[in-house]
């Protein structure tokens, strides 16, 4: 019996069911293997840690978004994960300290966050990534941006556009080349991200206007950024960016906005932004980053699974059944099974292969389709 | 085949400034966009690819922040409402100019001075800006929010203040109010979904078009 009232889930949660569930494990495991293949080992951090582990190892991370309560034993604050990453920075930094470097690692698990927005409203996700950690030079860049198209392609993603940008590029110009004052500092990050150039020249940024015109296609947009770069100081980051386009040519689309800067609260040098047809929204996001307390260089990305199991559909799950009626033959039906076949015995003799969803049929030592 | 386009536009004060400059800029609505019978929500383009839907001024920002329409056109007052994190503003239309500005009754009437008050109850389509802009001040906004005749808060004792767009003025004037802060001048901006954007060529080809009639004008 269900009782509507109890049996709510609340806000921003839900099951996930067959055949959804299933095809997002399998597109999890495509990527985890994936990884796997490229000498990435996996780690398996808890699901709640202290709260101060979680915000203090990285810039932008925020408590005020995670799940806390107090725990019973220590009476310190303990916090449910909102991003994995910070975790795999606490492991680089404790538990693998002494590991050699560059370390590889990859994880997959379930995060939360207290509150959901009109545009995403789920509170639970699953987050996916890889993390390549004492190095955030262009050769690791570039390896995990083709890491993050290889995965997706492994998982069956498709139309894989990927988008490069320098998130401190802000803090970079205001210091000397376009200098701000501290308090112009956020209205013209603001209205960058906005990509408002009305809001931008009012607020004190007119000089930061032609990196609103740097953005699309990344050979065009990268000759534009070169012809505004002030004074050189981007040089290197511009030559840099052209060497890990390179390396990624011919493997996805690639785009530039500089001057993007959603979704990178703690990067540092370099950014990007997985998109892949039919995903509403962002597939997954990577860049280089500093781990706090080691003081480590570290790049890496995250991938949201889910995502692209719905944007997949119901279309993905066309995996044959076989239905095994009763008095089969086992030795016959586990052969069958080692092939590769899915199979679903008949517990009595009134299951109806059809109506459970089965394609084909155990016809002596055959499967016939129904 | 590629999805077609689906470019969003506001019914109402903003459309009639917009449809030249759309023009200019190649998106041109089918004849029966024009006729007032037609209550059709949908309506097909010159280009083969785009087709145009009208809806009120805060769905434009909400179907493309969703990335149910890709582009469209709607005042920077409801942007800033919103302030979706998947909505770009890349270009200013530089039409549909008003201001966003806090009324209050002529020699004010029954409103306690803003400048001792720690708390104050206004009327306003526009909760979110109005809480941070007081906020700012240090002045605990209660919102209420109404979707129109907002003039009529403050004498029926609804709330003390509103915040709504003024263009002349003239309609606060009729009811015995008076501009008193301007929060922000608002003008119309061509929107465009940030995934659309980055993964769709003909969004930034949109944008460029757009782009080049506002710097021509500016010129």
């Amino acid at each position: 019996m269900t009782d509507s009232i109890n049996d709510l889930l609340p806000e921003g949660l839900q099951d996930r069911l067959p055949p959804l569930a299933g095809q997002a494990a399998h597109i999890a495991r495509a990527m985890l293997d994936n990884m796997d293949s490229h000498g990435y080992d996996r780690v398996h951090p808890p699901l709640i840690e202290f709260e101060q582990s979680l915000a203090g190892r990285m810039d932008g991370v925020q408590p005020r978004q995670m799940f806390r309560f107090v725990d019973p034993r220590s009476l310190r604050m303990l916090a449910l994960r909102s991003d994995m990453t910070v975790q795999i920075g606490r492991i680089a930094a404790t538990g693998l300290a002494d590991a050699p470097r560059p370390l590889r690692l990859c994880y997959a698990g379930p995060v939360a966050r207290m509150t959901g927005d009109q545009l995403d409203p789920s509170r639970e996700n699953m987050q996916l990534g890889a993390e390549l950690i004492g190095s955030d030079t262009v050769a690791a860049a570039a390896e995990m941006v083709c890491l993050a198209i290889d995965a997706l392609k492994a998982a069956g993603a498709t139309g894989i556009s990927v988008d490069f940008t320098l998130p401190d590029l802000v803090d970079t110009l205001a210091r000397e080349a376009l200098p701000l004052a501290p308090e112009q500092v956020d209205a013209v990050r603001r209205e960058l991200d906005a990509k408002d150039a009305g809001g931008l020249r009012d607020a004190g940024g007119e000089a930061y206007v032609p990196l609103l015109y740097a953005t699309g296609p990344f050979d065009e947009a990268i000759e534009k950024l070169a012809a505004i770069d002030a004074g050189g100081t981007l040089a290197t980051r511009i030559t840099a960016l052209r060497q890990i386009a390179a390396q990624a040519a011919g493997k996805a689309r690639l785009t530039l906005d500089p001057s993007e800067r959603h979704g990178f609260e703690y990067q540092s040098w370099f950014g990007f932004t997985l998109y892949a047809d039919g995903v509403r929204g962002v597939m997954g996001r990577g860049g280089t980053y500093h781990i706090k307390g080691k003081e480590e260089p570290a790049t890496g990305f995250s991938l949201y699974p889910e995502q692209l199991a719905d944007a997949q559909g119901l279309s993905a799950d066309i995996r044959p059944k076989l239905f095994l009626p009763i008095g089969h033959d086992r030795d016959v039906a586990a052969a069958l099974r080692a092939e590769g076949w899915r199979t679903l015995a008949a517990l009595d003799a009134g299951d109806d292969a059809a109506k459970l969803g089965c394609t084909h049929r155990l016809d002596g030592t055959v499967p016939a389709p129904l | 085949m590629t999805k077609p386009l689906t470019f969003a536009v506001p019914k109402g004060r903003i459309l009639d400034e917009a449809l030249p400059v759309m023009a200019r800029a190649g998106v041109v609505p089918e004849s029966g966009f024009h006729d007032k019978s037609n209550r059709s929500l949908s309506f097909a383009t010159e280009k083969s690819d785009m087709r145009i839907i009208r809806v009120r001024a805060f769905d434009v920002a909400t179907f493309v922040a969703f990335g149910a329409a890709q582009a469209g056109i709607v005042g920077s007052d409801v942007i800033e409402e919103f302030n979706y994190s998947e909505l770009y503003a890349p270009v200013d239309l530089d039409i549909g100019h008003c201001r966003l500005s806090v009324a209050e009754p002529v020699e004010g009437a029954g409103a306690e001075p803003v400048a001792n008050a720690s708390h104050l109850r206004i009327a306003t389509k526009y909760p979110n800006i109005t809480s941070r802009w007081f906020e700012r001040k240090g002045i605990q906004a209660e919102c209420v929010k109404l979707n129109g005749a907002m003039e009529l808060a403050p004498t029926l004792g609804l709330a003390g203040r509103i915040v709504d767009l003024v263009s002349t003025g003239r309609t606060l004037e009729q009811n015995g109010l008076v501009e008193k802060d301007r929060i922000m001048p608002i003008s119309a901006r061509l929107i465009v979904n940030r995934a659309a954007l980055k993964t769709d060529q003909r969004v930034a080809d949109l944008v460029d078009a757009f782009r080049a009639i506002a710097n021509k004008a500016a010129a």
